[in-house]
């Protein structure tokens, strides 16, 4: 579905008809751009900020942008310019891969298109396929501001059971979406 | 290093508690296997979409008193399934062992649940300000049901129904007791239900099965009348009275209780509610032929299909094409099909059932650059993978294909040849999605479907009841390759490609309109074929 509004505020002023066409090419591929920096960022709230660096410079260089070019290119090249900037603003941590790794992601990730990889839809049937326990706790691991801890604590499960079961209920997803996919290709 | 090991420092990562060492592991390993920098990314972009998804089930997950449970699968199932229900599955996870969750995975989909405690079974020009979209065969659930404009009957679980006059405000409360703030309503409680209780401000009614009248003014003054049967009435603060058939009750703002003075013939009645439900019918009924009149002298039309059949049709097999000017070789023939009712007691519709039922229309070798596929359907059950609503005999390049995938999106297709590639059998399937918008609360209602297709911008734009519902472009899209209809089939697959893993496709349920275009229509000009036909 789209969305007519655009998640991150913009520049007011200069409604003009670049700036339509800028957030419709925006909220397209403002999953994917996500998906990109999640790829590339330690934690969600680095991937939020980095995404409104990136659309802010985005807005700002889109007179340039040749239209009918690949977007999407152009859009995660910026990304990864901010991505950067914002890795060397982090203090060194476990969670902070070395250089050459980072590189290695990045280059590896501006290739992916999401139908190719993982699509919306078929998540969407796999988590459905999910007893409805099981698929309300990946749900609610994964809303935004959630605390792992504490839903392991509400569960009544050790820590480490929970994320034990975590990790299967994503392995067994990413398979069904595979399973899924491969399956689907005549319709 | 093996898949569990690999999930495992991944995960770790992911939840921010990776430690140094396991850090240093992971690095080590993204370094030197290019596979376990693929698996890196797909879990980065597993968390991405599930965080999108999350977001969306908190968006969906019923925040007022009252929402109408329609076009919602995940989100209220989501919020269905308690807090309780975590704990019990929480116990079993403690047990669970390595390759458990696999194969669980694979098993049914959870049940859909209601959690209402009455049905909306008539409304005739009702509004409904604080639950808005609610609709004839709707849920309704626990809270505020306030009618401001027409009249209205629901049907408690328990079996009680009441007749609603626009002014009336409730309380819903549970399948057995409502409380009634002001208005007047009628309540029938079958044997059953015996035990219905209405309260009203100063006043609890008890129905010991039977018909009464309530009408509970804005004063604070409530009056009850029996119309047949037994009601016990508990006014505040005072001994209860047993009322029986003729006999009422008024308790005055000021508590003072004496006979009602109300006539009976002030309450809603069933008798007035069937009279104007007809002559609300009759009106709406002749408000959509009337538009249907300029409808279809839309140039614009390939074909319309109004589902209307004549005495002249003897063998009741004609599926007339009411485009003007006629094109007589597009009227469609029906097969195994029986007319039964549409939208309206006066209005034909076509009832699919068996894996046979279809109808059969042939649109010419005509090619088109744009089109619309407009329908008013009632699905009764999503019995198949695909569910047609108009199908193309086999699945030729430029053919479109319109149908309801089996968890309730609507789905549009149009395939073409692979560009470069010679083999003819591999095509580009440009498939569109809607979001799930059928699932068991809004079967057997009537709705309106359509798709608009553009070969230029590649943009299809689906709609239901009048509002769109996805757009969106293909990837595979180039602009300027046609679309063609040739042979086709409403409500089946007429000649399945063959070896197709599911060539049985028969639709379950009744269609009374289906308009096809030449052109993309305007989302305003889909929402006024909406508007003109819609049912209430």
């Amino acid at each position: 579905m789209t969305a007519d509004d655009p998640q991150h505020p913009l520049p007011a002023g200069r409604p003009d008809a670049g700036y339509e066409a800028f957030v419709r090419l925006l909220v397209e591929h403002e999953p994917r751009l996500r998906a990109y920096l999640r790829g590339l960022l330690p934690t969600w709230p680095d991937v939020e900020e980095v995404m409104q660096n990136a659309s802010l410079v985005a807005w700002r260089k889109f007179s340039a942008f040749q239209p009918d070019t690949n977007f999407a290119g152009w859009l995660m090249t910026i990304a990864r310019f901010e991505a950067l900037k914002h890795r060397r603003s982090m203090a060194r941590s476990p969670l902070v891969f070395s250089d050459d790794i980072w590189e290695m992601l990045a280059d590896e990730a501006s290739g992916d298109t999401e139908p190719a990889n993982l699509r919306r839809d078929a998540l969407e049937k796999c988590l459905g396929k999910l007893p409805s326990g099981q698929r309300e706790l990946v749900l609610q691991a994964h809303t935004p501001g959630a605390r792992l801890k504490e839903i392991a604590q509400q569960t009544g499960s050790s820590e480490q059971a929970f994320y034990k079961t975590m990790q299967r209920l994503r392995a067994a997803l990413l398979e069904c979406i595979s399973h899924t996919m491969a399956q689907e290709g005549a319709a | 290093m093996n898949h569990d090991a690999l999930h495992h420092l991944i995960a770790a990562w992911l939840d921010g508690r990776i430690t140094a060492e396991d850090s240093a592991t992971l690095q080590e390993t993204l370094r030197t296997s290019p596979e376990a920098r693929a698996e890196f990314r797909r879990w980065t972009q597993l968390d991405a979409a599930l965080r999108e998804q999350a977001e969306r089930g908190v968006e969906v997950a019923p925040s007022e008193k009252i929402v109408p449970v329609r076009f919602r699968t995940l989100g209220w199932l989501a919020a269905a399934a308690s807090f309780a229900a975590l704990l019990g599955i929480a116990a079993l996870w403690q047990h669970d062992r390595k390759h458990t969750i696999a194969p669980q995975i694979a098993s049914q989909p959870p049940e859909q649940t209601n959690t209402g405690c009455a049905i909306l079974t008539r409304a005739t020009d009702a509004e409904f300000p604080d639950a808005a979209g609610l609709r004839v065969g709707d849920t309704i659930r626990p809270g505020a049901l306030h009618l401001t404009h027409g009249a209205a009957q629901i049907e408690f679980f328990s079996g009680a129904s009441m007749i609603l006059q626009a002014g009336a405000s409730l309380d819903l409360i549970s399948p057995w007791e409502a409380t009634c703030r002001s208005g007047k309503v009628t309540v029938r409680v079958p044997p059953p239900a015996q035990g219905f209780k209405l309260r009203t401000a100063g006043m609890d009614l008890v129905d010991l099965g039977t018909e009464f009248g309530v009408n509970a003014d804005a004063g604070g003054a409530t009056e009850v009348h029996v119309f047949e049967g037994k009601v016990e009435a508990h006014p505040e603060n005072a001994a209860m009275q047993l009322l029986s058939t003729g006999q009422s009750l008024r308790r005055d703002g000021n508590h003072t209780l004496s006979a009602g003075k109300a006539k009976p013939e002030d309450f809603p009645s069933i008798e007035g509610l069937n009279e104007i439900s007809a002559s609300h019918s009759r009106a709406r009924y002749e408000a959509w032929w009337q538009h249907m009149q300029q409808v279809k002298a839309d140039p614009r039309l390939i074909a319309c299909y109004l589902f209307k059949h004549g005495p002249d049709d003897r063998w009741n097999r004609l599926v007339n094409n009411f485009a003007e000017p006629n094109v007589d070789s597009r009227s469609g023939g029906a097969v195994g099909v029986k007319w039964t009712e549409g939208r309206w007691p006066m209005k034909d519709a076509l009832e699919f059932k068996s894996p046979g039922d279809r109808v059969r229309v042939n649109l010419g070798q005509e090619i088109y650059s744009a089109i619309t596929l407009a329908a008013w359907v009632r699905v009764d059950g999503l019995d198949r993978k695909y569910n047609a609503l108009l199908l193309t005999d086999g699945y030729d390049p430029g053919n479109p294909h319109w149908q309801i995938y089996e968890d309730g999106r609507l789905m549009f297709s149009i395939a073409y040849p692979i560009p470069g590639v010679s083999d003819a059998k591999k095509k580009n399937n440009q498939i569109y999605y809607s979001p799930p918008v059928f699932d068991l609360t809004n079967q057997r209602r009537w709705h309106h479907v359509a798709v608009t297709y553009d070969n230029q911008s590649g943009e299809a734009v689906q709609y239901l009841d009048g509002g769109e519902i996805s757009r969106e472009i293909s990837p595979f899209h180039q602009p300027g390759r046609t679309v063609q209809f040739g042979p086709c089939e409403i409500g089946n697959w007429g000649l399945p490609t063959q070896g197709h893993q599911f060539p049985i496709r028969n639709f379950n349920g009744r269609i009374d309109e289906f308009l096809i275009y030449q052109a993309a229509l305007t989302p305003a000009e889909v929402h006024t074929l909406f508007e003109s036909g819609k049912p209430e």
